[in-house]
């Protein structure tokens, strides 16, 4: 039997008056990539931020089990959730390596250092600008760096919300290689919000579809791509 | 010209008070992201206390009765001094925990009134426990009339040297604390980007609570500084803080140096402006003034301060 990491039931969320979702129901099982698809303003965002508790939600929001949707932000990150937010939210006063460090602010073990290397090797821009203010990166360079910082957590579970925004075509796809990759080597779930529909299907298992607030379907990555209405919407086919 | 660099020297001591509060104002600014109006009156509480810790019950000082108990008292004024600016740190995190706990999520509207709120009631507060005339705090440091190096026929008095010797340590523990500890980076994280310090699994509460205390020690030692050179009296701090909140804005609220040089700065505008310019010395606050709003005009993020970039 699959086991569900992140299980949302019926959670509304709203800014003052305005309803923004008005009962989200989707779950996330171990191990699997799920993609939410959705025109702008749908409410992607404050779906993922009503996740990790950013705004005041009714609902119920399970974590491997666990009910989180009265835990704070902070304690919901140490139980090991990342959350890459839309618009990066790089500490732009911190050095690329501060910002790493800062990442792994809920890890104990010793291998820290280890794992910082690694992403610089993967990412040789980051590397070279270490001792630099994060501030002084540019727009995509500051995106690696967000979901690197992300993922020196070590998370069970990654909320990435439009993490190709403002790159260039090659790194978006070297970007969707290195999530597979995390998936694939550590058994990071992920719930991934993504306007480039096309790249974030090739490497999800299942997605769902997000209408003003409402999921307006679902279903496996291949049930998806052949959906004429999603085609139609979102593949640009 | 020995008359100057007298001046300049004598300038100095001021500047060491000044720089402590414009350090603690720019660290609790850091913490909630708002300016702490109250922040000369927590360090002034704590200055009280110490003259409580080191008053004998005959003095009439209040607190000294309560702790009359404690083995030892009175104690020493610089034991008392070194123990009160404890009590200064616990006081400015409580206040941040309980009464001041919304303080980072008001608008700037609301927390500038806050601000003034607790202003009005921390001094309120030391108004009915120690108000009436003012008292002598004593010195921390030799201060007779033989306590000093020459230099070039001025006299560099040990007071101001002693001040700088306490002010640089603190100054510099804190410099350690911020730059080579866990916390310390998890606090500046805060600093730059609240939400993203909170989805790197910090918590926001305790990091602020511990701004406040910090901030509160360093006032404390500002106003025992400020206490020893003159007198004691409710008002002290206030008088204080504009040229703390001169001295923070001159050099930056990001910057622990630039507070330390506003301080400085302001200090030696305040003595050698009105000098030089032939105003009363009641007057001394305007030099202070002038430097300001020539550094808000020409660089508004202070001296020390980093230009804010925007990126699109
Ligand atoms: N801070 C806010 N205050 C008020 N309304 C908001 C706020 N943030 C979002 N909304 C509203 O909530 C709805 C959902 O917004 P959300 O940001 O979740 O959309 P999204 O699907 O992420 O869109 P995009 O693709 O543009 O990022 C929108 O109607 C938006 O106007
Ligand atoms: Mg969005």
């Amino acid at each position: 039997m699959t086991k569900e990491i992140l299980s949302v039931q019926n959670v509304k969320a709203s800014y003052g008056a305005i309803e923004a979702l008005h009962g989200i129901d989707l779950v996330v099982n171990e191990g699997e990539i799920v993609v939410v698809l959705g025109a702008n303003g749908a409410g992607k965002t404050t779906t993922l931020r009503a996740i990790c508790n950013m705004l005041s939600t009714s609902g119920t929001v399970m974590l491997d089990g666990e009910d989180i949707s009265k835990t704070d932000t902070a304690s919901i990150v140490a139980k090991g959730v990342a959350h890459v937010p839309q618009g990066r939210g790089t500490f732009a006063a911190l050095t690329v390596r501060e910002n790493m460090e800062v990442g792994a602010y809920t890890r104990n073990d010793d291998e820290v250092e280890a794992d910082i290397d690694m992403w610089f090797e993967k990412y040789p821009v980051l590397g070279e600008r270490q001792k630099q203010a994060a501030g002084s990166l540019s727009g995509g360079e500051q995106q690696m760096l967000a979901v690197a910082r992300a993922a020196m957590s070590r998370p069970r579970l990654m909320l990435l919300d439009e993490p190709s925004l403002g790159l260039a075509p090659l790194i978006i796809e070297d970007l969707f290689r290195t999530f597979a990759q995390i998936n694939k080597e550590q058994g990071t779930s992920m719930l991934v919000v993504e306007q480039n529909a096309n790249l974030a299907l090739e490497i999800a298992d299942r997605g769902y579809l997000i209408e003003t607030g409402l999921i307006t379907g679902s279903g496996t990555a291949d049930e998806l791509r052949n959906d004429p209405a999603v085609q139609a919407a979102y593949l640009g086919a | 010209m020995t008359l100057l660099l007298q001046r300049i020297l004598d300038g100095l001591f001021n500047g060491s008070i000044y720089a402590a509060l414009a350090v603690a104002l720019a660290i609790s600014h850091r913490a909630t992201g708002r300016i702490n109006l109250a922040q000369g009156e927590i360090g002034l509480v704590g200055a009280f206390v110490a003259l409580a810790l080191a008053s004998p019950v005959g003095a009439f000082v209040a607190g000294s009765t309560l702790f009359a108990h404690l083995p030892g008292h009175p104690f020493s004024l610089r034991l008392a001094t070194v123990v009160a600016v404890a009590v200064a740190a616990v006081f400015g995190a409580g206040l941040q925990a309980f009464v001041m706990r919304d303080f980072a999520d008001l608008n700037p509207q609301r927390a500038l009134n806050r601000s003034i709120a607790l202003l009005i009631c921390v001094s309120a507060l030391s108004s009915g426990w120690w108000g009436g005339r003012a008292r002598q705090f004593g010195e921390l440091f030799p201060s007779s009339s033989r306590d000093y190096i020459g230099i070039f026929g001025a006299r560099l008095r040990y007071t101001t040297i002693g001040a700088w010797v306490i002010v640089l340590l603190v100054c510099g523990i804190v410099h350690l604390f911020l730059t080579s500890t866990r916390t310390g980076l998890a606090f500046r994280a805060l600093t730059a980007h609240r939400e993203s310090a909170e989805l790197s699994g910090i918590q926001p509460r305790r990091l602020m609570a511990l701004g406040w205390a910090i901030s509160g020690a360093l006032a404390a030692t500002a106003a025992a500084l400020a206490a020893s050179m003159s007198l004691i009296d409710t008002s002290l701090m206030f008088r204080t803080l504009i040229y703390g909140l001169a001295a923070v804005t001159l050099g930056g609220f990001d910057s622990l140096k630039g507070a330390v040089f506003g301080g400085i700065i302001v200090a030696q505008a305040q003595t050698l402006l009105p000098g030089y310019a032939g105003l009363p010395s009641e007057m001394s606050i305007v030099g202070a003034l002038i430097v300001l709003i020539l550094v808000l005009i020409t660089r508004p993020w202070g001296l020390f301060g980093h230009r804010p970039v925007e990126r699109v």
